[in-house]
């Protein structure tokens, strides 16, 4: 049976701050690929990050969940979890908060199953390297973890292989939700699945998020799915984050040059048709970013003509701003509009 | 607000994208990371040291290296000679080093022609398919279940002729199949990658696939198959030799060992014409081994780091010590 | 110029044993697919992963033979083609477009080289005249300054880039067809329009014919001209790609319209989650495939295969339901 159906209002997100980054700076060897990002994430709130491949994204997640390996080390900034600052934790406190405070789906994990363990018995291990429990308990907890994401228990004694694209992402994500962890990572949880299969990834994210209350850190270069499912949207651009808005208003009023470019990278599949433009050239390299604002050489706003403001646009990194509640941007132009 | 034309392509490279070496001297990629791998980095050392000296060998060697002189015989090594010398005088040093440019000239001249009749032959079968593929197989196959070295014993010993490139030949043509099903298998992984179907697709024609296409991309396997096929030469020349079964009136490193052996040398406390040549065997060999070891981990990519890694991740992620020790385990 | 189409298929069929060396079963990869392309309009073939579109696109690359059915190339059997200069002269009218953009590109190739093995190859221009001409190339799908490109290789380019330069390839042989298999999938979504207006340009100002091989319905409304919508190795609906998208007779083209993201329609879209998987059928009986996963299910579904029935003008679908073969009176 398919139907379209209208979803039931949305959970409010809670106040207490969850998770915090200030001003967190991660290098490869000597390059930035995250250069001064700032980020909240309150109680039961889907953020949704979205930016090109290398923006660094996926950099950001990696720090949070404390798995980043040399060359790349945080070399700035501080990652705050429930008020405690992770860098600096030891190794074993860090291992328990894997997992049992924040978990993640990373990129093509549906791959990273081991292809010679049953699927069941991989929760097991899981479960054991957390938990003092019998194997048959946690079996059970698989099967149930399992009926959670969609999936009949009884898959518990199958092998990776036997189960299609989109049943291993669930699996991944039932393994991410085992220990019901406060906040959850999504890096690209649906790219290389088909839209249909995508589709019911997503719905089922969004059920879960709404029964087990956990907050989601969405990471992805697709905004449609951003603006379909997050809270609260924020843009990434070579190493940092140019524009953060609520999910609702993010369509019609983002203001970034790039975030308007992205949006007008999406071809709609209702309503008039029109020439779309994209957002021509490509991201800069980070070993060598383009002085002042990283965006100015791809910006349609970016104009010698307008010699005051392409000197800053040029030799300036513009800051956040808050131009309205909720609502901050990093832009010259747009901070120049605001006076 | 300037909207930009729909119709300006213009895609920019991207500022900083920078290319391997300087100027005209494009070192490949692939070997500039031997190089730095300490492994292959200490055999390349070995291996080129042991070409100085094969290179060398006229001018640090005397004249006739089997020259006998049995006032001098039995010598321990001394300034005088640096190895000793034989039961019959013969100066070791001059013979090891001698025997280096033996050893070497037969090492890559079996090296090379197991590994172009390899390649030509397993790369062929896999891209083309169907009955070439069939063919070939069945030739490897059978050259396969032949045991090489009672095959290298009885064509030594039925052969009138031993000289250096009888052997490379003997040596190749029992070894280049064991290689060609190695690069076999690596083609047809390759020969679904769209960069070969697109050049079917534009209509190239299979020779120029074969060489142009999948060839290059192999080039680290190839090299793999033909220092192993060097080392395994090395060893079944030396110990051909050693039986008696070489070519007996030539400078090697085995002859000496041979006549050593022959002569009851050690036994009479002379340790000398047995250990400096199979020294200089060893170390050849160990040098070509790193060498290899050093390929394999430089081109048996970050693929395979990069499945254990994620894995691994996986692993550290759900619980670490114990699920990553066994994923480790597992995917080893 | 021949008023011949370029391309037409009439009931292409291809299947693949599996189970082993005994062969006891056939997978139906491609199903009873006909269409034809025409010079200066882009169709679009959509379904998810398993339908038969990749297998589609590869057929008429003749990467694989068919089963049963006719590849017609400018009205002549294309598979009765054997002598070199005939497949030559196929391959160079009809070329494809992968999707993936590093693999289809050789690694340890320059980009020049790329773009003149098929100048060489197909002899397209004389031997002095190749380098200004991988130049033009290079500057007609919008990689400039071309003399720096040329000399790069594929891993010195961005994914946009290396797509450029497969795309920049296929137009060296100045083909009739491109056939072009998910170009933009694994690309940025920044990335991809700028990949599709190229694909509209070079129909507009070069007169090809195109197929767009997606899974992406907005891509392919924004692009095409007729779309066909393919489930389990069957075209199951057939049109205008405007009016297939406005008013889709069958089940599964609705399925596929609900599920796909529409940031315009910020209310959720909800669809049931579904039984059973949408991939190739393995010796399928004769009935509607899509029954499992159909809300419109009538007896008739399960007793017999629909035919594709031109329910509107210019609009078929393969559906007892919504598209009933006439009754013969």
């Amino acid at each position: 049976m398919t139907s379209v159906v209208e979803a039931p209002v949305e959970l409010r997100p809670r106040t207490e701050t969850l998770l915090e980054l200030k001003g967190l700076a991660v290098e490869y060897g000597r390059v930035r690929a995250v250069d001064g990002v700032d980020l909240e994430i309150r109680a039961g709130e889907i953020v949704g990050l979205a930016g090109e491949s290398g923006c660094g994204k996926s950099t950001v997640a990696n720090a949070v969940m404390q798995i980043l390996r040399p060359p790349a080390r945080i070399a700035g900034g501080s990652i705050l979890f429930q008020g405690e600052e992770l860098t600096g934790k030891a190794a074993e406190e860090l291992r328990r908060y894997r997992w049992r405070n924040v978990s993640m789906v990373f990129q093509s994990a549906m791959n990273a199953l081991n292809p010679v363990m049953r699927v069941g018995d991989q929760f097991v291990d899981m479960m054991r390297a957390h938990e003092r429990v019998s194997k048959r308990k946690a079996i059970a907890d698989a099967g149930e973890l399992l009926e959670l994401v969609g999936i009949d228990a009884r898959r518990v004694r199958a092998y990776p292989h036997e189960l299609s694209g989109g049943m291993r992402q669930r699996v991944i994500i039932a393994m991410a939700l085992a220990l019901r962890p406060e906040l959850v990572i999504l890096d690209e949880p649906t790219t290389a699945l088909d839209v249909v299969v995508q589709r019911e990834i997503l719905q089922q994210i969004q059920e879960l998020q709404r029964k087990l209350e956990f907050a989601v850190l969405f990471i992805t270069h697709d905004l449609s799915l951003l603006l379909e499912v997050a809270h609260r949207i924020e843009i990434m651009y070579a190493g940092e984050i140019v524009e953060t808005a609520p999910a609702e208003k993010f369509a019609t009023a983002a203001r970034h040059p790039y975030s308007r470019g992205l949006l007008q990278s999406f071809p709609p599949l209702t309503g008039p048709k029109a020439r779309l433009t994209g957002i021509p050239g490509a991201p800069p390299d980070l070993r060598d970013p383009p002085s002042g604002c990283r965006f100015h050489p791809r910006c349609p706003q970016c104009d010698p003509g307008n010699a005051a403001l392409y000197l800053r646009q040029t030799t300036e990194r513009p800051r956040l701003l808050e131009i309205a509640p909720g609502h901050h941007v990093a832009c010259h132009l747009v901070e120049e509009e605001a006076r | 607000m300037a909207q930009l034309e729909p119709t300006a392509l213009d895609v920019r490279l991207t500022p900083g994208a920078r290319r391997v070496g300087r100027g005209r001297l494009r070192v490949p990629g692939w070997l500039a990371l031997l190089v730095r791998n300490p492994k292959s980095r200490l055999g390349l050392g070995i291996v080129a040291f042991m070409v100085l000296i094969a290179i060398i060998s006229p001018l640090i060697a005397v004249a006739h290296p089997n020259d006998f002189n049995l006032l001098a015989a039995k010598q321990a090594p001394s300034w005088h000679h640096l190895f000793g010398t034989t039961d019959q005088g013969s100066d070791v040093f001059s013979q090891v080093v001698v025997g280096a440019r033996r050893s070497l000239l037969l090492g890559a001249t079996a090296g090379a022609m197991a590994t172009v009749v390899a390649a030509v032959l397993g790369i062929t079968a896999a891209y083309t398919g169907g009955i070439v593929d069939e063919i070939i197989n069945l030739l490897t196959n059978v050259f396969l279940t032949i045991p090489p070295i009672p095959l290298l014993v009885v064509v030594s010993a039925y052969l009138k002729a031993r000289g250096l490139m009888t052997m490379a030949v003997v040596i190749a043509v029992v070894l280049w199949a064991f290689e060609a099903r190695i690069l076999r298998g690596q083609a047809l992984s390759l020969k679904s990658r769209d960069f070969v179907v697109a050049s079917k697709a534009a209509g190239e024609s299979t020779p120029r696939i074969v060489f142009g296409e999948l060839m290059p991309n192999m080039i680290s396997r190839i090299a793999a198959a033909f220092v192993l096929v060097f080392y395994v030469a090395l060893l079944v020349d030396a110990g051909l030799e050693f039986l008696g079964l070489g070519d007996m009136q030539a400078t090697s490193w085995g002859v000496t060992v041979y006549w050593a052996q022959v002569n009851s040398t050690v036994l009479q406390g002379e340790w000398w014409p047995f250990i400096f040549p199979s020294l200089a065997l060893g170390i050849t060999v160990l040098g070509l081994v790193l060498v290899l070891a050093g390929i394999d981990e430089v081109s048996n990519p970050r693929l395979r780091t990069e499945r254990i890694e994620r894995r691994g991740r996986l692993a550290l992620l759900l619980g670490g010590r114990v699920l990553a020790a066994r994923t480790a385990q597992r995917s080893a | 110029m021949s008023a011949v189409a370029p391309l037409e298929v009439r009931n292409l069929e291809k299947r693949f044993p599996i189970g082993g060396a005994l062969h006891h079963a056939h997978v139906h990869a491609v199903d009873d697919v006909s269409f034809v392309l025409q010079p200066g309009r882009i169709t679009a073939l959509v379904g998810e992963s398993g339908s038969g579109k990749t297998t589609v696109a590869r057929l008429l690359a003749r990467l694989y033979d068919p089963t049963a059915g006719t590849v017609l190339f400018e009205g002549e059997d294309a598979s009765g083609l054997r002598r070199r200069h005939e497949i030559l002269n196929y391959r160079s009218q009809v070329q494809m477009i992968f999707q993936d953009p590093f693999g289809s590109l050789n690694p340890v190739k320059t980009v020049r080289h790329h773009l003149e093995r098929p100048l060489r190859i197909h002899r397209i221009v004389p031997s002095g005249e190749i380098r200004r001409r991988v130049h033009e190339l290079l500057e007609i799908v919008g990689l400039v300054p071309p003399e720096e490109v040329a000399a790069k290789y594929p891993h010195e380019l961005s994914g946009g880039q290396r797509q450029r330069v497969a795309i920049a390839r296929v137009l060296a042989v100045e083909p009739k067809v491109i056939l072009a298999d998910e170009p933009t999938s694994m690309l940025d979504v920044s990335i991809r329009i700028g990949i599709l207006n190229l694909m509209l340009k070079l129909k507009e100002e070069h007169d090809i014919a195109f197929l767009y091989v997606t899974h992406d319905l907005a891509s392919a409304r924004y692009i095409a001209d007729d779309l066909l919508v393919m489930y389990a190795g069957q075209v199951v609906e057939s049109g205008p790609a405007e009016r297939v998208l406005a008013e889709p007779l069958h089940p599964y083209t609705r399925l596929l319209i609900d599920a796909a993201p529409d940031p315009a329609a910020l209310a959720g879209k909800r669809i049931e989650p579904r039984k059973g998987l949408a991939a190739a059928a393995v010796d399928p009986p004769d009935a509607c495939r899509f029954l499992a996963r159909c809300p419109l299910a009538v007896a008739a579904c399960s007793a017999s295969t629909p035919a594709l029935v031109e329910a509107r003008p210019g609009q078929a679908a393969r559906c007892h339901v919504t598209a009933p073969a006439p009754s013969i009176t």
